[in-house]
């Protein structure tokens, strides 16, 4: 927390950011005070609607105590990797890949594009999030060539299936069964993005020909990754892929799991 | 969608017609807890509510109970294929098998076997460290790889000579164990503790089956069908994208693996392309490009138990129950 006792507000844009809502609060608490630069007080007047409205969609909230809840949550996911890839096959590297992750990424993409449109179209617009934004900078730092495409894949890929398999407790049912069918396409993903990356050399927690269920993503009992929620949405946040603030309203309801949470490795290697 | 339920009021129906069919149960002679006899016998339906409450746990509990150990017995059979094809199997039997395949087996594939294998005997341990029971009392010996439960050589023997047969044998058990545990997953949420450990061990499995189709489409000579996304594309017995012309037994077998289970509407074919009601192939902003075996692609589907033992039957000596 800083102890400044001035806030200097350059653009309309920050007097939506509820930092500095904050620090307003802040500082007409230790008597500090407040300057508007001249394009704040510029984006007044009428016929110009930059910062005087909210900017679309800068904030999602995930109520996680319901069904729906935990759908969005999956919906938010499959969101974030189907822009992922769909940039990828659009990218000018692409066209420099093999066949082989040609057709795996072709395929990631037709698949995770499935994956969104299928929970979008099952929660119905009225309970559906928002789209949410990409952070477009993150994305194209992990486009620039195939190693990082490659890393930022295994990523999304480990905390997919990390999510899907913490998620499983809070679904009964067709909700259930229908994230059963998706979880496991998502853990052959990871497999065949871990598999090419250990062909490359790449070994970060495994061994060499065994990268594709690592001894860094498997436990000692043979169990996969799994995470809650709240891990995952911090996870996500601290990649900084996307520019829609991703935030949990309610948690879900309590349910017993199978122990402690076993992530990825976090960084990616 | 959401699920508004009371756990009393999901309970109470249940306990409530356990009532009746336990007091018919109990005057054919079944075994019912002193307590419950009790009341029942003095009529007093508090004091028997009360104790089938109990009851009825036991047998919520009993139903986890048999998907433990029908998914030990699957661990037990894959555990026991991949040491035979390793050479590591306590029976010498199954060792010698599998001598003239192991001898083609390129070395960076048996590490990733050797992997594949370690998963399973942890799957065993610690299925049964949770509580699971080998029913049958399953021992190295009491399989036969070839699928002919020991009788005559089976449809999958050129797994034992040819590598790219062995693999294909090694996709159709993973695929095979994808599909049971996908479909015992409703089975368990009334333990959620299990049911995240069965979906760890769940995605576990199509890791391997994803390995083991690039290995395939990498060493084996596989067809495009074999995805090295990893996924399986289409169904039935197309769905393994066999090469060469297996036995005709062996196509059979494999259509079970990928084709519909007996009750076709919760376990439908692999090659389904319609979920939960919407037909994948129509929604808004698919891709160019994007196909009928796409949709295919993008979801796995369940077997019942019974479909399952049906696949598996042929590869165990004994009768399965």
């Amino acid at each position: 927390m800083s102890d400044r006792k001035t806030f200097v507000v350059e653009h309309p844009a920050q007097l939506w950011r509820t930092e500095t809502r904050r620090e307003f609060l802040r500082l007409l608490g230790v008597g500090g005070s407040i300057v508007m630069l001249p394009a704040v007080l510029a984006s007044c007047g009428d016929d110009d609607d930059d910062g005087m409205r909210p900017p679309p969609n800068t904030g999602v909230t995930l109520n996680l105590s319901t069904e729906t809840g935990i759908l969005n949550y999956a919906y938010a996911l499959e969101q974030l990797e189907a822009a992922f890839y769909t940039q990828v096959v659009a990218s000018s590297v692409f066209g420099t890949l093999t066949a082989e992750l040609q057709e795996v990424f072709t395929d990631l993409r037709n698949h995770e594009v499935a994956h969104r449109e299928f929970l979008k179209a099952a929660l119905t617009p009225a309970n559906a999030i928002a789209s949410l934004s990409v952070n477009q900078s993150t994305f194209t730092t992990a486009l620039a060539n195939r190693d990082s495409i490659l890393k930022t894949s295994e990523q999304f890929e480990d905390l997919g299936v990390a999510a899907y398999n913490g998620a499983g407790k809070y679904l009964t049912g067709t909700n259930l069964m229908l994230a059963g069918k998706i979880v496991s396409v998502e853990a052959r993903h990871a497999a065949a993005i871990r598999d090419i990356r250990d062909a490359l050399g790449i070994t970060g927690g495994a061994g060499v020909n065994t990268r594709f269920a690592g001894d860094d993503v498997v436990d000692s009992n043979g169990r996969d990754v799994v995470l809650e929620p709240a891990n995952v949405r911090g996870r996500v946040a601290s990649a900084n892929v996307l520019s829609t603030t991703l935030t949990i309203g309610t948690n879900p309801p309590t349910r017993a799991g199978s122990g402690a949470e076993f992530g990825p490795p976090n960084p990616t290697p | 969608m959401q699920n508004t339920e009371t756990i009393l009021g999901a309970i109470d129906p249940e306990v409530a017609e356990r009532l009746v069919t336990r007091r018919e149960a109990i005057r054919q002679g079944a075994s019912v807890s002193s307590t419950v006899a009790a009341g029942l016998a003095m009529a007093s339906v508090p004091v028997a509510l009360a104790a089938l409450s109990k009851d009825a746990f036991a047998q919520t509990t009993t139903t986890v109970q048999d998907v433990l150990n029908f998914a030990l017995m699957l661990e037990i059979f894959e555990n026991e294929f991949y040491k035979a094809v390793l050479g590591t199997s306590s029976s010498t039997a199954q060792n010698t098998a599998f001598t003239t395949v192991r001898a083609l087996v390129p070395a960076a594939a048996r590490t990733s076997l050797g992997q594949i294998q370690k998963h399973e005997a942890q799957h065993v341990a610690f299925l049964l460290s949770a509580g699971a029971v080998n029913v049958l009392n399953l021992t190295a010996d009491s399989f036969d790889f070839t699928g002919g439960r020991g009788a005559a050589p089976g449809p999958f023997l050129a797994a034992t000579t040819d590598v790219a047969f062995l693999l294909l044998t090694a996709q159709a058990a993973e695929d095979t164990g994808v599909r049971a545990y996908k479909g015992q997953a409703p089975n368990l949420v009334s333990n959620t503790a299990v049911l995240e450990n069965a979906l760890r061990i769940h995605s576990v499995e199509a890791r391997h089956a994803a390995k083991i189709r690039r290995m395939r489409r990498l060493l084996a000579g596989a067809p495009s069908t074999v995805r090295f996304s990893g996924t399986v594309s289409g169904g039935d017995a197309s769905a393994a994208g066999a090469t060469g012309t297996p036995p005709q037994a062996a196509v059979a077998a494999l259509g079970l693996v990928y084709g519909a289970g007996t009750d076709a509407a919760n376990f439908p074919n692999e090659a389904n392309t319609t979920q939960g009601g919407i037909a994948i192939g129509n929604l808004p902003n698919l891709p160019t490009g994007f196909s009928t075996n796409s949709a295919t692609e993008a979801f796995d589907e369940p077997l019942s138990r019974n479909d399952v033992r049906t696949i598996v039957q042929p590869f165990f000596k004994v009768t399965i129950p």
